[in-house]
């Protein structure tokens, strides 16, 4: 299953929000939606959902204007909050039954999201008794329990300890294998590295680039050297303009073209104490500081 | 229409699981059901008390004149008029009177300085005090009478011919108002309350979805008409249920006490005529969700609960409005008047409007079923309009957006 949105146009009154959005995600794989606050995330996600028109452009399921009695979404929004003062049972299952469940089916699945949670114990509590990271918990089985087509998380992974972040981590690849298309917006750049295959990042109601993550990082020329050293200063003395230092101690090294890449680094491990050397590969973070971070 | 039935099952349990709302109704239906045992309560109490009752337990009341028989007559015909009284004729001075009275030997004087004229003690006048309208009467009688002894008549004939009595039958072809009155103040004064009290709870109910970011959730999962037509109608039923219990509970103890309760002011409540009945409700049903899809819309656009108040403001002013209207040609007796009749076609007023004229007053059929459509006409076409303000007012947060704006967004959106 592909999902396309295809030049996708909106506005509020007189503010353009959305100008030509463009993106593919496709089933089996996780889908990065990047932006800076304010870029147009939410909006794009929530013209997805059919929650806003769009005044142009089009949603598509595998080249088809999407049906939104057929394909099933989940989704963890941003803001999050169910009902404080109800039981979690009755408000999931509530969720489920509107997402088209019968009573029956929602409260088996809800059953089994609570338990695959570690939730159980709190079935019958009211949600505000609840830390922040559990009642996260519980608005994840609202996104996940009518098992839909397309999951749509917003900043999954903030406010969970590291165990429950491993549990989510668990609960995606799984939905990713199962081959449903899941879409991720958030700004912890490390996790949309770890999961996503394609990204898109929109800035300012425009994509400034998309599609498949290592092919967005080969097309930086790989001209740039990092080298992790016991001898940082004979290098830099050495070399002087050309070697920098970063932040974590590594230094790195600008060639004058890609060709050199070879010579230098035989004459660097030849010469010097070398720990680790490799072709500078930008990260996700600088990507999205480079596309994101200018034209504001 | 299933997710309808889904969103109108979950709102009723809510209700029905609010411990205020089910609290508030034990206690009305408490409260009525004593309210009808009070006449049985209170006989129960008056007949051991009225054996006791002797003249000297009466409070006393003084007559004093220099001329000893204008103060015999005058104790006399006072002794038949004021049988709450023990009527004596006082003795010595009118000081001594006047500190019988402060010291409260006695309740009041009347001290007469002729036949026609007379001076009235009392330590603290009430309000109530109808003691000299009394007094002018009988002393009227009397100076008639007597004039007309005078003038030759016997006593007896004199006091025929002030004795007549006048013999009347009053034939309504069209309304009581006297019967009507009450029952139709009851029920509009139920109307507005409920009005009010169901209307902020739909906004408060939106309002709280809203502020706690259930929305961000119910939007992608529910159509905002499904929603807001499952919202009020819930509240709809639970308003209408809490009160078929109190009137229930009023009509059945009433029954039952029917004797107890013989007062013809209860009983002109309990007997409306059964196709007011059928007006009251549609009306009712119709006013209600009017009122309740604005209240619900309202309750969208304000992102936070402390917002709704003044939010609701002009929904709520446009309803007292219409009460007042209402209450006042009530009480003036000319439900007929320009504003009633305007306000009888407008949909906000109408249901208060258009039912009082019906009670109190005769209304053409067709002016009845012209009033009905429009108003059911406006009921779909507010329900319709809210659900679109709510769709588009739910993800709106911050400063509540003006009036205008929301309208150009939902009418561009068409």
């Amino acid at each position: 299953m592909v999902l396309e949105l295809r030049s996708i146009d909106k506005s509020f009154g007189e503010k353009e929000v959305l100008k030509g959005v463009s993106f593919v995600a496709e089933g089996g794989k996780a889908f990065g939606l990047l932006g800076r606050n304010g870029a147009g995330k939410t909006t794009s996600i929530r013209i997805l959902m059919n929650v806003f028109s769009a005044n142009g452009g089009e949603v598509l399921i595998d080249g088809k204007p999407i049906d939104y009695d057929k394909i099933g979404i989940g989704y963890l929004p941003e803001e999050r909050g169910l009902y404080p003062k109800k039981l979690i049972i009755d408000q999931l299952v509530y969720f489920a039954e509107l997402k088209g469940m019968s009573t029956k089916d929602a409260i088996r699945a809800v059953d089994y999201w609570l338990g695959r949670l570690g939730m159980s114990e709190y079935r019958n509590k009211k949600l505000d008794t609840l830390s922040k990271g559990n009642q996260q918990k519980i608005q994840l089985i609202t996104a996940l329990a009518h098992d839909p087509d397309i999951v749509i998380l917003d900043e999954p992974f903030s406010g969970l300890d590291p165990v429950n972040a491993m549990l989510l981590k668990d609960v995606v690849k799984e939905q990713i294998s199962k081959g449903k298309i899941v879409l991720f917006s958030s700004h912890q750049m490390s996790y949309i590295e770890e999961f996503c295959d394609s990204i898109a990042i929109i800035n300012a109601g425009k994509v400034a680039i998309s599609g498949d993550l290592r092919e967005i990082k080969r097309t930086y020329p790989r001209d740039k050297i990092v080298v992790n050293t016991q001898a940082p200063e004979k290098i830099k003395a050495d070399l002087r303009d050309t070697c920098t230092e970063r932040e974590d101690g590594t230094l790195l090294i600008q060639l004058a073209s890609p060709d050199q890449k070879q010579e230098m680094m035989k004459q660097l491990v030849e010469n010097y104490d070398i720990d680790e050397i490799k072709v500078f590969e930008p990260s996700l973070n600088d990507i999205f500081v480079e596309y994101a971070g200018a034209q504001v | 229409m299933n997710q309808f039935g889904k969103i109108l099952k979950f709102e009723l349990k809510g209700y029905l699981r609010n411990k205020a709302f089910v609290g508030i109704t034990i206690f009305l239906v408490v409260a009525i059901a004593i309210v009808m045992f009070i006449p049985n309560i209170i006989s129960a109490f008056q007949s051991d008390e009225e054996g006791d009752l002797s003249p000297t337990d009466l409070p006393t009341m003084l007559v004093y004149a220099e001329d000893e028989t204008l103060s015999a007559i005058v104790k006399e015909y006072f002794t038949n008029a004021f049988v709450d009284y023990n009527v004596k004729v006082a003795e010595g001075s009118i000081d001594k009177l006047k500190n019988d009275i402060i010291a409260g030997n006695a309740e009041c004087a009347f001290v007469m300085n002729s036949a026609s004229s007379y001076t009235y003690y009392v330590k603290n006048l009430s309000m109530y005090d109808s003691n000299t309208a009394m007094a002018d009467t009988v002393l009227q009688e009397v100076y008639r009478i007597n004039a007309m002894v005078q003038n030759g008549l016997t006593p007896e004939q004199a006091g025929e011919i002030m004795s007549v009595q006048i013999e009347s039958d009053t034939q309504t072809l069209g309304k009581d108002q006297i019967q009507n009155f009450f029952y139709t103040y009851i029920m509009i004064f139920a109307l507005y309350m409920v009005i009010l009290l169901y209307g902020q709870m739909v906004a408060t109910n939106v309002a709280t979805e809203k502020s706690s970011r259930a929305m961000e959730v119910l939007v992608t999962s529910a159509k905002p008409t499904s929603m807001m037509f499952g919202k009020v109608l819930a509240s709809c039923i639970a308003g209408f249920s809490q009160l078929v219990l109190i009137f229930g509970t009023a009509i059945l103890l009433y029954n039952v006490n029917k004797e107890a309760l013989s007062n013809p002011l209860i009983a002109s409540i309990f007997d409306i005529p059964i196709e007011l009945f059928i007006y009251l409700i549609v009306f009712f049903v119709l006013g209600f969700l009017i009122y309740a899809f604005m209240f619900g819309a309202i309750g969208s656009t304000a992102s936070k609960l402390e917002d709704i108040n003044t939010s609701v403001m002009p929904i709520t002013f446009l309803f007292i409005i219409a009460f007042m209207v209402v209450m006042f040609s009530m009480s003036s007796g000319s439900v007929d008047n320009t504003a009633m009749l305007v306000c009888s076609y407008i949909p906000f007023t109408s249901p208060m409007a258009m039912f009082t004229r019906i009670c109190m007053s005769t209304v053409a059929w067709y002016e009845i079923a012209i009033s009905i459509a429009i108003l059911i006409g406006s009921t779909v076409g507010i329900g319709v309009l809210s659900a679109k303000i709510y769709r588009v007012g739910v993800l709106l947060y911050g400063m509540p957006p003006k009036f205008s704006n929301i309208m150009k967004t939902v009418f561009k959106k068409q």
